[in-house]
């Protein structure tokens, strides 16, 4: 290893905290002020340890008889070989020296894009939550037309998309270095109309070809939208680890979509969210076929096996409960 | 002044057995409108004013009470674990036997359920004893019980019954509230043939706990049985015909043993009851009522009331037609379980304002807010559902069929059928038919011949304005 040598302090997550430059060896380490290397952490004695040339080449950690010890791989050690990557802790300071020659890894290439930034992404993202909360109420309002409706549903849905994205953004700044609040809210609003679309995209295939399973399931795919915002908000705040929040928004996601399952289970037992797909659109869209009324009282006939097995079973409700729901 | 007196003595009568009855007491049918009541057996705790509730007793039922006291009786429920009270009705000897008449309704709980239930009866001198249930008749509301003393001779049930005359007097018996034993006066003003089993109209008080006593003439034949009254209405109260029970006590005599479990009896008389509602229902063709360019069918007699409603004078851009038709009346089983019923309703929506995508919106609301019951219930299984598009003769739609089993009655089941029109962007047909209590064969034929006869007229207008 050679001069001169650079000591760093590390956060827990391999971040470095702080650097200095020592040009020659030995290096001496500890709170006292006549260290090369000077630590500010109770934890540690006034003369601590030392860094010495091992005569071949390398570096040699050395404990001076400090009362909490030098701690390397869990365990305490009274001399610690230094290569540019061993961490040793002393007290609650987690440090390792590295030399001027040590490699650095290749220049990654720059994937962000630095013109979607600040007020860009963040009027965007407004808009496009704007619009979804306001297509979301138009399409639900059979009423006559109240502008104050529009008006309310827009502000409610933009007051929580800047809380949404201000809970990220500081995260941001605490993790990274800048708040990045623009990019935070461009991503809610990408999230809302994405379920806006997914919602009439998937209730107007169903009834088209007649899949009732995507509105069964449907609630799973909102799950899965959360999810990938999730992801892409932790890839703002650290866009070096896409595999790792790739991993922590899948499991969250199965996670989401087995709480609903159960969840359904629990409430009405059976897993779907719906009885029957309850969507009528207007004729144009049908393109699967009508069946002839013995088709579907064909199932009718099937069905008793199922509800007859079942009847053996004995309800869990209560004996004198009214039955509800008839109405 | 009188008549507001009236309606709040009646009020605060609801108001105590309501507050005073144990949640095990029959509950008033929620269903259709208006609810015509079974007097839940009543443990009341006596209030002062409640007395005043039944009007001085004329001099003929001064006699009538003191010659028939002996043969009244209070029937009681009790838990078997702790022999504390669970609901209490009356009944009456027959002649100089052992057997009692009482109402289905009063012996439910240990007809269904003899492990956790037990009888007593209670005369008016305080005596008491163990009954044993010997024939029930779900139908008509009736149940023959054999108790552990007999009775003086008072009532008599003669092959030949008395013949009743509008505006008679009756005499209605029974412990109201579990009150202390009393007689009502009353008037006789026909037979009601509104729920699907005849009745008689009974123009006098019938309080909870008067379920199962004896309704007699002046000269002391037994005219019928308490059985219920209107909440909704002032002094109009219901008794079975005594033929009936004259029936079940013939039935009763023959009697070998008696069946420790009844709920086989009682599937078979449900068995029976849907084949004739349903035969009833449907040996003429449902008749057709026009909504918009449809045609639904409805069934409109004397068992079965449709009332309409629409939202056109409201000042909003769609209109909507309601029509529904539900019998008034069903069969008690427990205090949670009401069947052999059979109800439709049709929803017509429409909207030249709304445009394609957004009434699309609005009709899947409406579609959507349909409930076909719980899994949860410890009386019906849960249902299992089939959905389609359809097509009959004239009309494609979207339908969806539901089945419940009766988890306790083999063989009965509740349907219902869903229906959406779908050959018009601007205009909605939605109907939805349930039949309660049937067998698998005719709930099929009921949903069916309801599916098929939902039509289009071919002259049609389009969308807009009817």
């Amino acid at each position: 290893m050679k001069a001169p040598y650079y000591i760093e302090i590390l956060a827990a997550n391999g971040d470095v905290q702080q650097r200095q430059r020592i040009d020659s060896l030995p290096i001496r380490i500890g709170r006292g002020y006549g260290n090369d290397f000077i630590l500010d952490d109770a934890h540690t004695a006034a003369e601590h340890a030392m860094v010495e040339d091992d005569g071949e080449g390398g570096l040699l950690l050395r404990d001076l008889g400090s009362h909490n010890g030098v701690i390397h791989a869990g365990a305490r050690r009274l001399e610690v070989a230094l290569t540019g990557n061993t961490i040793v802790r002393l007290g609650h300071t987690r440090l390792r020296v590295r030399g001027a020659d040590q490699p650095v890894a290749p220049e990654r290439s720059d994937t962000t894009m630095h013109g979607w930034e600040g007020t860009r992404p963040a009027v965007a993202g407004l808009a496009m939550i704007a619009v979804s909360a306001a297509f979301a109420n138009w399409l639900g309002d059979a009423e006559n037309f109240e502008p104050i409706s529009y008006l309310m549903i827009i502000a409610y849905a933009m007051a929580g998309g800047l809380v949404w994205a201000s809970i990220w953004a500081v995260a941001n700044r605490l993790f990274g270095q800048t708040a990045r609040f623009g990019r935070h809210l461009f991503i809610i609003g990408c999230g809302l109309v994405a379920m806006e679309a997914w919602e009439l995209a998937s209730s107007m295939a169903a009834y088209a070809l007649s899949l009732e399973a995507l509105t069964a399931y449907g609630r799973h795919m909102f799950i899965v939208i959360v999810c990938a915002m999730v992801y892409f908000h932790l890839c703002t705040i650290k866009p070096q680890h896409p595999r790792r929040f790739a991993l922590v928004s899948t499991v969250l996601a199965i996670v989401g979509s087995t709480l609903i399952l159960l969840s359904n289970l629990q409430a009405s037992g059976r897993l779907a969210d719906e009885l029957y797909m309850p969507l009528l659109y207007p004729p144009v869209l049908r393109v699967s076929p009508d069946h002839p009324t013995e088709a579907l009282f064909k199932e009718v006939q099937s069905l008793q096996k199922g509800v007859d097995s079942e009847r053996g079973k004995g309800g869990s409700g209560d004996e004198e409960s009214e039955d509800d729901g008839e109405e | 002044m009188k008549f507001s007196t009236l309606a709040l003595l009646l009020a605060g009568l609801c108001a105590a057995s309501a507050q005073a009855a144990p949640p095990a007491a029959p509950a008033a049918p929620a269903a259709s409108s208006p609810p015509a009541v079974k007097p839940p057996p009543a443990t009341a705790a006596p209030a002062a004013t409640e007395h005043a509730a039944l009007p001085p007793p004329s001099s003929a039922a001064q006699k009538l009470y003191t010659a028939a006291r002996a043969d009244i009786l209070q029937v009681r429920v009790l838990l078997k674990n702790g022999r504390t009270q669970s609901s209490v009705g009356s009944g009456f000897l027959i002649g100089t036997g052992d057997l009692v008449v009482t109402n289905y309704h009063v012996v439910s709980q240990f007809a269904l359920d003899p492990d956790t239930y037990v009888g007593e009866w209670v005369d008016t001198s305080g005596k008491r004893g163990n009954v044993e249930l010997l024939a029930v008749d779900v139908l008509h509301d009736l149940a023959v019980v054999r108790v552990s003393r007999h009775g003086t001779g008072f009532f008599k049930m003669p092959a030949q019954l008395a013949e009743l005359t509008q505006g008679q007097y009756l005499y209605s018996m029974g412990n109201p509230l579990d009150l202390g034993f009393a007689i009502s006066e009353g008037a006789y003003n026909g037979v009601v043939t509104r729920s699907f089993y005849d009745q008689l109209m009974f123009t006098g008080p019938i309080n909870s706990g008067m379920s199962g006593g004896p309704s007699v003439t002046a000269g002391g034949d037994v005219a019928g049985i308490n059985v219920s009254k209107r909440l909704d209405g002032e002094l109009v109260s219901f008794l079975v015909p005594a033929r009936y029970a004259q029936q079940l006590l013939a039935q009763a005599a023959q009697l070998v043993k008696p069946p420790r479990d009844f709920k086989p009896v009682v599937t078979a008389q449900l068995l029976a009851h849907q084949d004739a509602m349903l035969a009833r229902l449907l040996e003429t063709p449902l008749s057709l009522k026009a909504m918009g360019p449809y045609r639904v069918p409805v069934r409109e007699s004397e068992q079965m009331r449709c009332w309409g409603r629409s939202n056109v004078k409201a000042d909003k851009p769609y209109t909507i037609d309601n029509t529904s038709c539900a019998m008034e009346s069903a069969i008690f089983i427990s205090g949670a379980l009401q069947t052999g019923q059979v109800s439709m309703r049709h929803e017509f929506l429409r909207s030249s304002e709304l445009g394609a995508l957004r009434f699309a919106e609005l009709a899947s609301a409406s579609f959507k807010n349909e409930s076909f019951g719980t899994y949860k219930s410890a009386h019906l299984t849960g249902p299992h559902c089939t959905e389609q598009f359809v097509k009959n003769a004239t009309l494609p739609l979207r339908a969806v069929v539901c089945v419940r089993a009766y988890r306790k009655f083999p063989g009965l089941y509740d349907f219902a059928l869903l229906a959406a029109s779908t050959d018009e962007p601007l205009m909605n047909l939605q109907s939805r038919i349930d039949a309660r209590g049937v067998s698998y064969a005719n709930g099929l034929r009921v949903t069916r011949t309801f599916l098929e006869a939902l039509t289009r007229t071919p002259s049609a207008r389009l969308a807009g304005k009817p």
